[in-house]
């Protein structure tokens, strides 16, 4: 990948492929994306993203929030998600599609991470 | 050296009784003329949770909430000398809810109907055309409600004169409920659910252990242990009419890796703001709010009852200061998830709880021991609703 296309910090290139999907504003937007998504897309986005995240913390640490990059801002955000997608994978496992019915009715209305993401509730 | 497994014993049975052991009328789980003397027995007269300190931090804060139990909505304000004050939110022209948001900055409010203009202490400071009323429009103030503040907990209390101030309330528990993090915290997550169930089912769900292996088998994993299977409480405190516990630790938890890893940072972070992890006392403040004090989960659920068939759950993680690095933000995404994900489960069983009830099937439904918090809350409400029925008569008896 050419150094233009990294779209997250240097060492992270492992986890390119998810930000698309997984790069989200606002807790809520998260937990709708885990209940909406697939199990193979959770499985390989925790299995890869899971090693990454001590050592994304460990460089996202480093910095005020507010002062974070665009790169970096978007790694905060895929750690954010995995905290969500772990939870499916890790915790409930091949319960999650029961669990996701009962939590498509809980709407979080404000996370402490919704701070300084420019989000409009 | 060997190490001794202390083995766990519930509460018993025998030490229990004195709650009562009777099997309980089911009527008022979902009767709505048992809501409507509730309504006026309890919500119009008890402390009522409405927000938290933290939601209103300085001169010119305010915050809306609707109490729907009370017919009611509530303007809460800080006002320029820090004092907090509640009124109703109803001009005293015509009756319009004056204010349309849930909350913001601003120190005066302007009715959208004819613009009456009020301050957050509740004074008229301009009415156009004054002058054309029969009465002196000065006299108009917004109708005040009594409020009240307890570990960052605002309370408000409908009754004209309320029996007795929230710290008389309280009784007991203000000392300990000052020492939460809650006390201490100046943002929080929030989450919130509605169900087709009775406000009383909703409490109840929260106050027992017993069904924890059946309905979170993965969330809950770590609830119970070979020790204490169901994951029953180490103690039972009852303050009448509120009430509290202490929750059992499982010294054989095994989280997982992830998990263990996510749980870590949140100890931390705990720990440097001085709690104490093994502390997990849980109270529950009459008639609808429950907290735990939880280092690493500190969080309150208040149940607002809507209808005899429909609660709105309000749930709060409380944290002191905001995230002030990454890290700090992640373990509380993940400690909100983590809650989320257990609170969710309990959905749909309670509404097929109340479904089953207002069948009218059933005359009596059956507490066991273990299920003592939720007779206790029984107790109370009905306790509270009796004396209200009685009063009624009395007043019919002496007209
Ligand atoms: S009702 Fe508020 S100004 Fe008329
Ligand atoms: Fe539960």
């Amino acid at each position: 990948m050419s150094l233009e296309n990294m779209r997250l910090p240097t060492g992270f290139d492992a986890l390119e492929p998810f930000v698309d999907r997984w790069a989200i504003k606002g807790a809520n937007n998260r937990l709708q994306q885990r209940l909406n998504s697939q199990e193979s897309e959770r499985a390989s986005f925790f299995n890869i993203g899971k090693d990454l995240v001590p050592p994304a913390l460990e460089l996202l640490d480093q910095k005020p929030l507010h002062e974070l990059d665009e790169k970096e801002q978007r790694l905060m955000d895929l750690v954010l998600s995995l905290a969500h997608i772990s939870l499916a994978v890790e915790i409930q496992r091949d319960h999650e599609p029961a669990h996701a019915e009962s939590a498509r009715h809980i709407t979080i209305n404000r996370a402490t991470s919704d701070k300084d993401t420019n989000l409009c509730n | 050296m060997t190490t001794t497994v202390q083995a766990f014993a519930p509460v018993s049975k025998e030490d229990l009784a004195f709650i009562g052991t009777d099997p309980i009328p089911t009527e008022p789980y979902y009767r709505s003329d048992y809501f409507e003397l509730e309504r006026e027995a309890i919500f119009k007269r008890s402390w009522i949770q409405m927000g938290h300190i933290c939601e209103i931090p300085e001169p010119g804060s305010f915050i809306v909430r609707a109490f729907e139990a009370g017919n009611a909505s509530l303007l809460i304000t800080r006002d320029r000398d820090g004092e907090v004050r509640a009124f109703h939110n109803a001009c005293p022209h015509r009756g319009t809810q004056l204010v349309q948001v849930d909350g913001g900055k601003r120190s005066r409010f302007t009715c959208p109907y004819h613009g009456w203009t009020f301050s957050n202490q509740g004074k008229l400071l301009a009415a156009p055309e004054a002058d054309k009323f029969y009465i002196n429009p000065s006299d108009c103030t917004l109708p005040a409600v009594s409020v009240g503040v307890c570990a960052g907990f605002i309370f408000i209390n409908l009754d004209k004169s309320p029996r007795q101030s929230l710290q008389e309330y309280l009784g007991p528990l203000v000392a300990e409920l000052e020492k939460l993090p809650h006390a201490r915290a100046t943002t929080y997550s929030e989450y919130t659910y509605e169900v087709d169930a009775n406000w009383k089912l909703t409490y109840d769900n929260f106050q027992e252990n017993y069904h924890l292996r059946f309905l979170h088998p993965r969330s809950g994993e770590a609830a119970g242990g070979p020790q204490n299977p169901y994951g029953y409480p180490t103690r039972y405190g009852f303050h009448d009419p509120h009430r509290s516990q202490t929750i059992w630790s499982n010294p054989d938890a095994k989280p997982l890796p992830f998990q263990a890893f996510a749980f870590g940072k949140g100890a931390r972070h705990a720990m440097e703001a001085g709690y104490k992890l093994e502390d997990k006392e849980y109270f529950g403040i009459f008639p609808n709010l429950f907290i735990l004090g939880a280092a690493m989960t500190p969080f309150s659920q208040c149940i607002m009852p809507i209808a005899a068939n429909k609660t709105r759950s309000i749930i709060r993680l409380y944290w002191i200061g905001e995230d002030d690095s990454a890290s700090k933000r992640f373990a509380r995404e993940y400690a909100m998830a983590t809650a989320l994900d257990i609170h969710c489960e309990d959905r749909a069983v309670i509404e097929a709880g109340h479904r089953g009830l207002a069948s009218g099937a059933l005359s009596h439904l059956h507490f066991q021991s273990q299920e003592v918090l939720c007779r206790h809350l029984y107790n109370q409400v009905d306790k509270r609703v009796q004396a209200y029925k009685a009063e009624l008569e009395n007043r019919g008896a002496s007209e």
